[in-house]
């Protein structure tokens, strides 16, 4: 027996010997840094124009070689694995997940002066995302590519049944109309229906109706919910209606029947593709996966409706450094070439939402790619409403993004499976999201202090408009009333 | 005492074996179970205590487990992980019917193959028949029936280790894909199940419009009287117990406490129209006069309160849930009408994406994979250790199979039988993890967060380890004193 027990022990070392040597480090005679991202093909092409671009800007090995080798880790791209994994001291060296969530967890180095001395600091990209790569005036990260959430059409489908694209801009009420037309015409009496306006109501466009009356998810500084509110008690009774009464978004269980699997950009893709969605609410990153198909629709682009102020959301896959790495150097690299017209250019062609740099947004090659003539017209209206009316979720620094979203994905879904009344889960949503805050001020006292500042600043804010006196703008820490106050004539520019 | 050198070097090879295991045990097992109790009585939260923020740890007491007591939600996922648990005894009714089957010996004699024979002729016509009724599109209909009749040829062939292999298969299936196979079977337009209830709830949507409805009445009224019977019968049982001293008064007062709880319940679920307040009072009236009835008669014989505890549980809470089936039934016979004048006619559930049909419909799923899981295995092995003997003089003294299977086959599965609850019970605490992230992530509206999700969204949403190990280290307790009990008063009934 105690030879076999030898034996076994040898077995393990020689086994640890040979994972120790086939490591990918290794076998690699540059260092190796590790990207944390999505399973997208693109990235195997963005890696060879990075290893390009570090030959041409001079990161050589004295043999001429890329001076570091960019592998992909697309199996921990998971928020949480992100999470255990850097807290642990072990994680890639490049993520492209929330900067400002991760920021939470101080997870991220600071690029600020890499970004200055590169060449990739904010003033190189979208000015709307600036509270998505910084945070307290430190810049945390650089986007890989900008999405801006937007209606996208299938023009084919809207032919079938003989109707015009809807228009770019529209008010709710249109919205409406177009949508009952629609699905009248599409979905023939007494059978089920197959075919909707659009995917289902969920919190983004919920959201997104409400801001366009004036009222976001946080006060102007960030310390507290205000969804208690009668506006977003609207904006869920509207959803509520259109899915359940106008039929124009299908249920939860009309989507569950559909049988198409999920791929790159979600099953709503291919049932947008089939024409079973008249429009879905996406970024310009559905393309690469539309292109894939056979023959992709003629696309269309409209806006989000809205009451009085147009509104959408903008976010950002945003690349940031871990505060673990120890290639921090070489990482800040590969976010310099994130800012560089290479990889500008190859967003713009492959079709990876909108590139970082506005600037590539003006070329002839992204308003009309040549090989894809059903895309032109939708390319340039994506860019422009990044810069105009896309503004960014509002971020409190005092709760967890993630618990904002399942509080009003749950109060979304009582509301539409008939166990709370909008105006109840409007109350629900904000008491426990206060609720939340609170938590998070008992458990840090270091977040107290700037609680306190903020509500204070608050209360001023709340006395200005009540005297009608207009708002200095740097009081304003929220992103969405930043733009509502200019927008209203109530604020103080400075 | 001194040690031989041999005795020496043969402690240490014996070390040696063991160390793998003993450090793996200690590193894997041990430190990490420590570390989440001392976890419990902390604010280790990830945002703050990392390697890269080292905000001053504190000793947070029991601050973790009584907001967890204060906290909504924990009340509500509780709630459903009980909900989903009361589905362990047709579980286990299940695992011990099929095993019961599978100790037969199915090969196919020379009559019984004809039986099975006659039954895949019967059919191919049947899948040949709905063809021509043009169910050409529901391939999967024409697919299982294809299934069950290769089934019952195999059967026919191999006996019952075709069978036994089948039932155990979703057993040593991953359980994600049996999940991913449920949500297909489950898709409320386009899956078999609804494909197969659509036109039979249409047909008995014209039954039931044709029905008058003093009918249906009178059956949601039948189903609630039925409940009041079960209760009567359970409180003439537990009074019996009292009488004879095999019931303390802890045991009859809880017992009654399960017994009262439907018809409680019944009040939030039902309005007065129906009736459901009034059924609740008068329920709840007897049952408390009645046990006051006990309590107060003079009794044949004294115990201790406790006694009986374990049986008065165990039938009280089996009754409680006949109870819940019953005002379900009658709950559904009450809306029949209303169902049936929908325009669209009677249609199916929608399962998964219904808040009130997400948790059955994980039951029913939970009910297929019990009845094949290591309780049939269990039971099989059970089946195969009753003597024979009593088989035979139960025959020879006229015992009907019936009646051999009460007074025989079940006492003598009791030990089996307990390991099962003790087992399924342990594991209704803890489950519901998979099925929830995979098929519903919690909802809809969180019907189908139990605790075990709870523990994930706490731990790795929000970054409150110290929280989320005081959820933990809450559902062990709980699990811990259910076991406990289990043992104490479950564990007799069994010896006896």
């Amino acid at each position: 027996m105690k030879y076999v027990f030898v034996f076994c022990a040898l077995a393990l070392v020689a086994a640890g010997t040979l994972t120790k040597l086939t490591e990918p480090d290794a076998r690699s005679p540059v260092p190796v840094v590790y990207w944390a991202t999505d399973p997208n093909p693109a990235r195997i092409e963005q890696i060879r124009l990075f290893h390009e671009w570090l030959v041409k800007n001079g990161y050589t090995t004295p043999e001429g070689k890329p001076a570091i080798e960019l592998r992909l880790d697309t199996v921990n791209f998971d928020s949480s694995k992100l999470i255990v994994q850097g807290v642990s001291g072990v994680a890639a060296d490049i993520w492209d997940r929330g900067v400002p969530d991760l920021e939470n967890y101080s997870l991220l180095a600071d690029i600020t002066e890499d970004a200055r001395r590169l060449g990739f600091d904010t003033s190189h990209t979208y000015p709307a995302l600036a509270d998505l790569l910084s945070v307290d005036g430190k810049q945390y990260g650089f986007p890989c590519n900008v999405y801006v959430v937007n209606f996208w059409g299938n023009a084919d489908t809207f032919a079938k049944y003989k109707m015009k694209p809807p228009p770019r801009s529209w008010d709710i009420e249109t919205f409406e109309r177009i949508g009952k037309e629609f699905v009248g015409k599409a979905n023939p009496p007494g059978k089920r229906r197959t075919v909707f306006f659009t995917s289902a109501a969920n919190a983004t466009l919920l959201r997104v109706l409400a801001r366009s009356e004036g009222l976001d998810q946080f006060n102007e500084t960030l310390t507290k919910c205000t969804l208690d509110d009668e506006r977003f008690a609207r904006s869920l009774a509207m959803g509520y209606k259109w899915t359940y009464e106008d039929h124009i978004l299908p249920s939860a269980a009309d989507e569950s029947s559909f049988a198409t699997q999920a791929g790159y950009g979600g099953t709503h893709l291919s049932l947008f593709q089939q024409g079973n969605y008249g429009m879905i609410a996406i970024g310009r990153y559905m393309l690469i996966r539309l292109r894939d198909f056979a023959s992709p629709p003629r696309l269309f682009l409209s806006h989000l409706p809205y009451v009085e102020f147009e509104n959408t959301f903008v976010g950002t896959r945003a690349a940031g450094i871990y505060a673990g790495s120890s290639r921090k150097k070489e990482s800040a690299w590969f976010l310099a070439f994130l800012a560089s017209k290479e990889y500008n250019d190859n967003i713009v062609a492959d079709a990876d939402s909108l590139p970082p740099d506005p600037a590539a947004t003006t070329t002839e090659a992204f308003r009309h790619p040549p090989e894809h003539p059903n895309e032109w017209g939708t390319h340039e209206a994506a860019a422009r409403a990044a810069q105009t009316i896309a503004i960014v979720e509002s971020r409190s620094p005092f709760i967890e993004p993630s618990s904002v979203g399942r509080i009003v994905n749950v109060r979304i879904q009582e509301v539409m499976t008939g166990r709370a009344t909008p105006a109840q889960a409007a109350k629900d949503t904000a008491e426990r999201i206060n609720e939340e805050i609170q938590r998070t001020l008992a458990e840090s006292p270091s977040l107290r202090a700037r609680y306190e500042e903020l509500a204070a600043l608050q209360e001023k804010i709340d006395q200005y408009r009540r005297e009608g006196k207009k708002v200095p703008l740097d009081w304003i820490k929220n992103p969405f009333y930043r733009r509502y106050y200019v927008h209203k004539g109530w604020a103080q520019e400075n | 005492m001194s040690w031989s050198r041999a005795k020496k070097r043969s402690l240490a090879l014996g070390l040696a074996f063991l160390a793998p295991n003993i450090l793996g045990f200690l590193s894997f097992t041990l430190f990490p179970l420590v570390f989440s109790l001392i976890l419990a009585f902390t604010n280790w939260d990830l945002r703050l205590h990392n390697i890269f923020r080292q905000e001053t740890l504190r000793f947070a007491g029991f601050e973790n487990f009584s907001r967890l007591l204060t906290e909504r939600d924990f009340w509500k996922y509780l709630g459903n992980t009980a909900f989903l648990m009361m589905g362990i005894p047709f579980g286990i009714a299940g695992s011990l019917i099929t095993a019961i089957l599978l100790s037969r010996d199915l090969r196919g004699g020379s009559r019984r193959i004809w039986v099975y024979l006659v039954a895949v002729v019967l059919l191919v016509l049947g899948t040949g028949a709905l063809l021509l009724a043009g169910a050409g599109a529901t391939g999967m209909t024409i697919l299982i029936a294809g299934l069950v009749g290769l089934i019952l040829m195999g059967g026919t062939l191999g006996g019952s280790t075709v069978y036994r292999t089948l039932f155990y298969l979703p057993h040593f299936t991953a359980g994600v894909a049996t999940f991913i196979l449920w949500k297909k079977l489950y898709n409320p337009h386009t899956g078999p199940i609804n494909n197969a209830l659509r036109p039979l709830l249409q047909s008995f949507g014209s039954v039931i419009q044709a029905t008058p409805p003093g009918v249906l009445r009178g059956i949601a009224w039948a189903c609630l009287v039925g409940m009041a019977m079960l209760v009567l019968t359970a409180l003439r049982r537990l009074s019996r117990a009292w009488r004879d001293g095999e019931a303390g008064r802890l045991s009859v007062v809880l017992g009654g406490a399960l017994l009262l709880a439907p018809a409680a319940l019944a009040t939030r679920w039902a309005p007065w129209s129906e009736g459901g307040l009034a059924l609740a009072g008068a329920a709840g009236a007897m049952t408390v006069l009645a046990l006051a009835a006990a309590i107060v008669r003079k009794r044949e014989f004294r115990c201790r309160h406790d006694e009986g505890l374990g049986f008065a549980l165990m039938f009280c809470g089996v009754l409680m849930i006949a109870q819940f089936a019953l005002l379900g039934l009658s709950r559904v016979a009450a809306a029949l009408p209303a169902m049936a004048a929908n325009p669209d006619g009677m249609t199916p559930p929608e399962w998964i994406t219904s808040y009130y049909w997400a948790k059955p419909a994980i039951m029913i799923m939970g009910f297929w994979g019990a009845i094949g899981s290591n309780n049939m295995l269990l039971y099989l092995a059970g089946l195969s250790n009753v003597p024979q003997d009593l088989y035979e003089a139960a025959s020879i003294d006229g015992a009907s199979p019936m009646q051999r299977f009460w007074n025989v086959t079940w006492p003598q599965l009791a030990p089996v039988t307990f390991f099962i609850v003790v087992m399924s019970v342990i594991g209704g605490l803890q489950g519901g993890f998979e099925m929830a992230r995979t098929m519903t992530q919690g909802g809809p509206a969180g019907a189908t967060t139990t605790l075990s999700y709870f523990v994930y969204t706490q731990g790795f949403e929000t970054g409150r380890l110290g929280y989320a190990s005081g959820i933990a280290w809450t559902l062990f307790l709980l699990v811990f004193l259910v076991t406990l009990f289990n043992w104490k008063f479950g564990n007799k009934y069994v010896n006896d």
